[in-house]
């Protein structure tokens, strides 16, 4: 039922094109190119995505001075006497509202081409441009202006400033004005957005607080009103913690520096256009970042321009809740950070204190514990130290987090690649814009990386004097991961001439040296003109990065990282690859080089493959659920990041049993299951192992890939390679494995290893079970044909095996009689467990006559059973329907003459009352005795496992079509014979008619006819037993009415049997959906209540403002009551601040 | 190549490259900072990327400038070092002899030389910290000379290891990795083999003098000119030149030996 509807839908999926866009319409909503950009322009949370957006122009007020405004007039006046005006773009997300002047869309419907324009030329102002990032909980009202009808006019008043303890009687609430240009239409959608982002973002006005509160701008702004005004409120207030310089002097000379009088000018900035988190940027914001930050606000805006101030805002104690949260454990990273504490910066005086350490550790230990694929990486203790010079210890701790998701991508993961590419990048931009120094150094074989390298990964840090490291930062932070190219390009630029005469890379490395000592100095010392001779070379340093190499874009960094990228990779994954080959100890050395590298690269193949099939199935599930969740943590690596590749960081370790049948598949032509849904079926039937499945694989993900099959067989090898099976498979549990079956050709180990798989206890014992379970397994194995690994000596049959499709046939034929022979031998030579037991059951004559009827059944019965199905389908093929019993009789004489003696032996054998074990000695002999099984153990079960010598893909191309069981696609499967047999054909010049599918197909159904026929002698066995039990209670005889009841059924039962399973599933879980959604609908119901509920008594609260009578007058979403919404504002306000 | 414009001088100076590998913490920016300035720090910064240094050592016939890369020693900047030995002529591998586990590391990093760096490296196999052990303790007195000869002859003779095993016991002993383990493992591969102390200074400068010697002077480019003038006297502060040839001719035969087997 439900297969036949997903059928259906498939069927429609293809002739409907429409329907192939189905889901990237339905997740275009969260377009995550679209979105990262968005977030990346306005360093905006991984959460955010862009919502609404609109052309709009901002109005500033005439900056608000006390000499400018007179006492008694009403501060919100100002904002209708305009001041700068920027035209550009409004954008809403949950929490944010963001306006720039970079002409950028994000909405889904615009080109990809448009989005990325903001990269190109920013002229020093920066990726946001002029514009502003503001939380959403930080606007205090809304006022929709009465102005000229066709404009619509909006007057934001936010909390700026007025989050402090004491209010000041001539505060001026920050307020400026935004002009939506777009149809009314649209005017309105952005309201409505908007009202609803500021009514969910209420809540978090208390965090603002918290942020706000320790930012030195507001100490700074606040302690200098309440200076003027009396002294003493000064001294109560602490200044917040603008880091380690306030205790240990920041580095350089305040003095030389101009720190006060930047400090001044900031002050001053701050004052007209908001702080913190209600910044607005204007063209003097990037300029007074450009000339370097004062030291006590230089965290502060590195906060605010990396973005980082948006997470600590989010969750604002999640430093000291991490800290706590692992108090005390241990980890490798810990160990790593611990080595490094002592050697980080320790020229500055900070950390050559327990306080400086202290905080080092903290914010290294704490990060590592929030990301720990990255954990710990040298390089990040210098830029950590760095960062602490200047800011708090939760400020670093959030800034760190956006260098290493952002910033630096990859620096610092556990395969570097990131730095790695990025040396490429900076590498083929030197190429490009310094083509004569390139030449020159490519010549001498000077790596560049080995020097550039360390800028990079530990931001000029180490090897530029502090201060100067310090002034490149301000700017990276505000402009992303280009500054850090511009600057290593110009350095090279500047050093040109020295550069093109160095030899090696120890003269290129003291150049370099030379250079960063001086950069003090002045660059033009012998010029007439005193003002060129003022200039420092650090100074011409910034003009060169930012001027001569101003086309070096985001966008350019962007488009080459993409170039070079699959290079970087492939490099570090076959350093990886080699090295973890080498690694893999002793045993894999029994293996190729070749094979091993097979093995890794299935390995992964698969562990990545499932990884990615998940992720999928995971959208998919979310994305039915119409959920987005957000993340759990807000620190770590960002949501849209690529993952699936061995250079891009830790992989897994451990492949699950799942991932093993996969790794199989890939591997053993056995492995891959006989038809869709078959495997599934009997896992799940099968008890104890449900545990390894991961939930509802469907089938339709096996896009193109053979589906593995699940057999008992393939789970005792699992449990058998690994040395923990609950953890899973490890490479090396995997190399180790297949070394011991793939290594040096070996029947005894090979029938050693086979045994071992079945001696569950440990004890050099298989019992009965286990027997049928081998043979199962042997037929399991088989069922698709031995690849030409064993041949039976050409004797008495090949006279009459004129053809080779014949040979093969009678080959799969006679291994079925070998196995056959197997159970009744390894039954004939068992020692019974108990011998007094065993006599015992010999006396019990009920006992006995029923195993003699299963006995002969299981023996005798299970080939001539299997010729006569056989038969039934393939009679009017060809002549081998009649030459079969012939070959049978012969083959089986030796056996056949003692065949009665033996059963007898045998019948008490079978006896359930009787257990009975082999030996390894036994089982050696038994496997011995048969010319088959020997070369079975011999050659073909070792060479089943394809590595190196021959992909599997040809070999299952052949014979995949071909392996349903049923008679009717045997003519489907005739007519194209597969490429490879074809070439075959040519190879031998049509000598040799290749094997035909039809046949295949046949003898297909006679091993899964086998291993039915094995699972139903184990199922008669049981019955037996079972029948045992009742009959030793009453003694009822309808053995013989269920034995031939179970003859008619034969194996087309099993079938009929399975079909049911699967439908009877289906329908199940079709019928169970319905009710899964209903009651999720039930759910969400009672959330909307919920959520209508509490937003209804929000709304009381609501800060929208709708005092504004106009704004009333028009009614267009806001039907409250306004005195009451303005009381409810009032007394809001006042218990807020 | 340019070997014939060299030998125009009565005292060539080539540059050869040598790269440090090892565990992180072994000591190899101890080793460089030893060799090359005489001197030792507890807490160094860690090597990011790598750090480059030269040191000049002054042979009979001839001085090499080495030209030291320190590669930093973190897992993860594993994935870098294929940059720095690129053309290294020499390689230093180092473990720690209190750590079994940067053995096994080192075992790894000599695998990835021979299949990966250029063909005829020379690579030493140095134990550092040999300070923290019993021997060490013993031969901080001792002439480095004298250290050494005890360690060569230890290589080839069983006794010697078992004896030295049987010293793993004494308590106070911080030695976990026996020289016989190393050294068989060394000579197996064809390595030089030194256990070295940076802190006392122990067999550091044997080590960087042996590879000069094994180093085949065809595979020797020439030095800058003006090279070879300061080679001498800059060899270790404390160290006369006329020491470190006495030196060299003491441990000539067991270089020898060792250069074999390369």
């Amino acid at each position: 039922m439900m297969q036949w509807t997903s059928f259906v839908q498939k069927a429609q999926s293809f002739i409907d094109p429409a329907n192939f866009s189905l889901p990237t319409l339905s997740s275009s909503d969260r377009n995550p190119s679209k979105a990262s950009l968005f977030r990346q322009q306005f360093r905006l949370p991984d959460s955010q995505n862009p919502l609404q957006e609109i052309t709009a122009e901002l109005i500033l007020p005439i900056p608000h001075t006390p000499s400018s405004t007179s006492p008694g007039e009403p501060a919100r006046n100002l904002v209708d006497r305009a001041g700068n005006r920027y035209a550009g773009r409004l954008h809403l997300s949950e929490r944010f509202l963001c306006f720039s002047t970079q002409p950028t869309s994000f909405t889904p419907s615009a080109s990809l081409g448009a989005s990325t324009h903001w990269a190109g030329q920013t002229n020093g102002t920066g990726p946001s441009g002029n514009g502003f990032t503001i939380p959403l909980c930080c606007i205090r009202r809304v006022e929709r202006l009465n102005s000229l009808s066709h404009v619509f006019s909006l007057a934001l008043t936010t909390w700026n400033g007025a989050l402090g303890k004491q209010q000041n009687s001539e505060f001026v609430p920050q307020r400026f004005t935004i002009q939506l240009a777009g149809s009314r239409q649209a005017c309105e959608r952005f309201c409505d957005g908007l009202k609803k982002g500021l009514r969910e973002c209420m809540k978090e006005i208390e965090n603002l607080r918290i942020v706000v509160n320790n930012c030195y701008s507001e100490y700074l702004l606040s302690g200098a009103k309440s200076k003027a005004q009396n002294g003493e409120a000064l001294e109560a207030r602490q200044p917040p913690d603008a880091g380690l310089g306030m205790m240990f002097r920041y580095p350089g000379d305040a003095r030389k520096l101009r720190d006060r009088s930047k400090m001044r000018l900031w002050g001053e900035y701050f004052r007209e256009n908001g702080r913190n988190a209600t910044l607005i940027r204007q063209p003097t914001f990037h300029k007074l970042i450009r000339v370097g930050l004062p030291n006590r606000l230089r965290g502060e805006i590195w906060e605010v321009t990396s973005g980082s101030f948006y997470l600590h805002l989010r969750s604002p104690n999640l430093y000291t809740e991490t800290l706590s949260k692992f108090s005390g454990q241990e980890s490798l990273a810990i160990d790593e950070i611990e080595k490094d504490l002592n050697r980080s910066l320790p020229e500055y005086a900070g950390f050559q204190s327990e306080e400086g350490i202290g905080r080092l550790r903290r914010v290294l230990t704490a990060y590592s514990w929030t990301n720990a694929e990255i954990g710990y990486c040298q390089a990040m203790n210098i830029v950590v130290a760095a960062l602490l010079i200047y800011m708090s210890e939760a400020q670093a701790f959030f800034l760190l987090s956006v260098l290493c998701d952002r910033l630096l991508p990859g620096y610092y993961s556990t395969t570097m690649y990131g730095t790695l590419l990025d040396q490429k990048v900076f590498e083929s931009l030197v190429e490009k814009t310094m083509p004569v120094l390139w030449d020159h150094l490519t010549k001498s074989d000077v790596q560049l990386s080995v020097v550039s390298l360390p800028w990079f990964l530990s931001l000029y840090i180490n090897s530029m004097p502090l201060v100067f490291a310090f002034r490149v930062l301000d700017v990276f932070f505000l402009e992303g991961p280009k500054v850090l190219f511009q600057v290593g390009l110009a350095i090279l630029r500047i050093n040109g001439e020295e550069l093109l005469d160095i030899q090696d890379d120890g003269s290129f490395i003291s150049v370099l040296k030379a250079y960063f000592s001086r950069l003090d100095e002045s660059a033009h010392p012998r010029s007439e003109n005193p003002k060129l001779r003022a200039i420092t070379r650090f100074q011409e340093l910034m003009v060169v990065a930012f001027k001569e190499f101003s086309q070096i874009t985001h966008q350019t960094i962007t488009e080459q990282r993409e170039k070079h990228k699959d290079a970087v990779l492939e490099n570090i994954e076959s350093f990886a690859k080699r090295t973890s080959i080498r690694n893999l100890g002793p045993d894999s050395k029994k293996l190729s080089m070749d094979d091993l590298g097979v093995i890794y690269d299935r390995y992964y193949e698969v562990l990545y493959d499932r990884q990615q099939r998940q992720k999928l199935q995971e959208e998919e599930r979310q994305r039915q659920e119409k959920k987005r969740v957000e993340r759990t943590s807000i620190l770590g690596p960002p949501v849209d990041r690529e993952v699936g590749r061995v250079g891009l960081g830790p992989s897994p370790t451990h492949m699950d049993y799942d991932a093993f049948r996969d790794f199989l598949a890939a591997t053993a032509k056995w492995a891959i299951a006989d038809s869709p849904g078959s495997s599934r079926k009997k896992s799940t039937a099968e008890q104890g192992f449900n545990s390894f499945r991961g939930w509802g694989k469907s089938t339709a993900l096996w896009n193109n890939k053979p589906e593995p099959a699940d057999h008992e067989f393939t789970r005792r090898l699992f449990s058998k390679w690994a040395t923990d099976p609950n953890e899973g498979l490890s490479l090396q549990n995997v190399v180790n494995g297949l070394a011991r079956l793939k290594g040096p050709r070996d029947i005894m180990n090979n029938i050693n290893y086979f045994f071992d798989l079945y001696d569950d206890h440990g004890t050099g014992q298989v019992d009965r079970e286990g027997i049928l379970r081998m043979s199962e397994a042997l037929l399991f194995l088989s069922r698709r044909g031995f690849e030409g690994a064993i041949t039976p000596t050409q004797s008495v049959e090949d006279v009459r095996a004129k053809e080779h499709d014949q040979d093969k046939l009678s080959t799969d034929e006679r291994f079925l009689g070998s196995v056959s022979s197997f159970i009744r031998r390894c039954f004939e030579y068992a020692d019974p467990s108990h011998p007094d037991r065993a006599a015992k059951g010999q006396n019990d004559e009920d006992a006995a006559e029923t195993a003699d009827k299963l006995g002969s059944f299981s023996i005798g019965d299970d080939e001539e059973d299997l010729i006569d199905v056989d038969d039934d389908d393939a009679k009017s093929t060809d002549s081998t329907g009649t030459e079969k019993p012939a070959k049978q009789v012969t083959e089986d004489k030796p056996t056949a003459h003692h065949n009665r003696s033996a059963s007898e032996s045998a019948n008490p054998a079978l006896d359930p009352n009787n257990p009975l074990h082999i030996t390894l000695p036994t089982f050696r002999m038994v496997i011995l005795a048969d010319e088959l099984l020997e070369q079975f153990f011999d050659s073909f079960f070792p060479q089943s496992f394809h590595l190196s010598d021959h992909g599997l893909e040809a070999l299952a191309s052949s014979s995949l079509s071909s392996n349903l069981t049923t008679f009717s696609n045997i003519g489907a499967a005739k007519p194209q014979p597969s490429p490879a047999a074809g070439a075959s054909v040519a190879g031998a010049s049509g000598g040799i008619v290749p094997p035909g599918k039809g046949l295949r197909g046949v003898l297909d159904n006679i091993v899964s006819d086998g291993i039915r026929m094995a699972a139903e002698v184990k199922k008669r066995m049981d019955e037996a037993q079972r029948e045992l039990e009742r009959s030793a209670l009453n003694r009822d005889d309808e053995e013989e009415d269920e034995e031939e009841e179970f003859d008619s059924r034969g194996g087309v039962a099993t079938t009929s049997a399975m079909v049911g399973g699967i439908s009877s599933w289906g329908a199940g879980a079709y019928g169970a959906d319905p009710e899964r959604r209903s009651v999720r609908d039930a759910d969400r119901d009672l959330l909307e209540g919920a959520e209508v509920i509490s937003m209804r008594g929000k709304d009381d609260a609501s800060l929208l403002d709708d005092k504004d009578d106009n704004k009333q007058d028009r009614g267009n979403h806001n039907p409250h009551d306004p005195s009451h919404d303005d009381q409810n504002l009032v007394s809001k306000v006042e218990f807020e601040s | 190549m340019s070997e014939s414009t060299s030998t125009n001088t009565p005292k060539p100076s080539s540059s050869v490259k040598l790269v440090l590998l090892g565990e992180a913490a072994v000591g190899k920016s101890s080793l460089v900072l030893r060799f090359v300035n005489n001197d030792f720090q507890e807490n160094k910064e860690p090597t990011i990327g790598a750090a480059f240094l030269t040191q000049k050592c002054s042979l009979p016939t001839r001085t090499i400038k080495f030209e030291i890369w320190d590669t930093a020693g973190q897992e993860r900047f594993a994935s870098l070092a294929p940059m720095y030995y690129r053309n290294a002529q020499a390689a230093l591998v180092v473990y720690d002899v209190t750590k079994p586990s940067s053995l096994t590391k080192a075992k790894h990093w000599v695998a990835e030389l021979q299949r990966q760096a250029s063909p005829g490296i020379v690579i030493a196999l140095v134990g550092n910290k040999l300070d923290l052990t019993n021997d060490g303790n013993d031969a901080a007195g001792e002439t480095p000379a004298e250290a050494e000869g005890e360690s060569a002859a230890a290589d080839g003779d069983e006794t010697a290891g078992e004896t030295q095993e049987g010293q793993d016991v004494t308590p106070g002993d911080a030695r976990k990795v026996p020289t016989r383990e190393a050294s068989a493992y060394a000579e197996e591969e064809g390595l030089l083999f030194f256990e070295t102390s940076a802190k006392t200074g122990t067999n550091v400068v044997d080590v960087f003098t042996a590879i000069a010697n094994a180093i085949p002077e065809s595979s020797l480019k020439s030095g800058r000119a003006g090279g070879a003038g300061t080679g001498q006297t800059s060899l270790g502060s404390g160290r006369p030149a006329e020491d470190s040839r006495v030196n060299l001719g003491e441990r000539g035969p067991a270089t020898a030996k060792e250069g074999c087997a390369c």
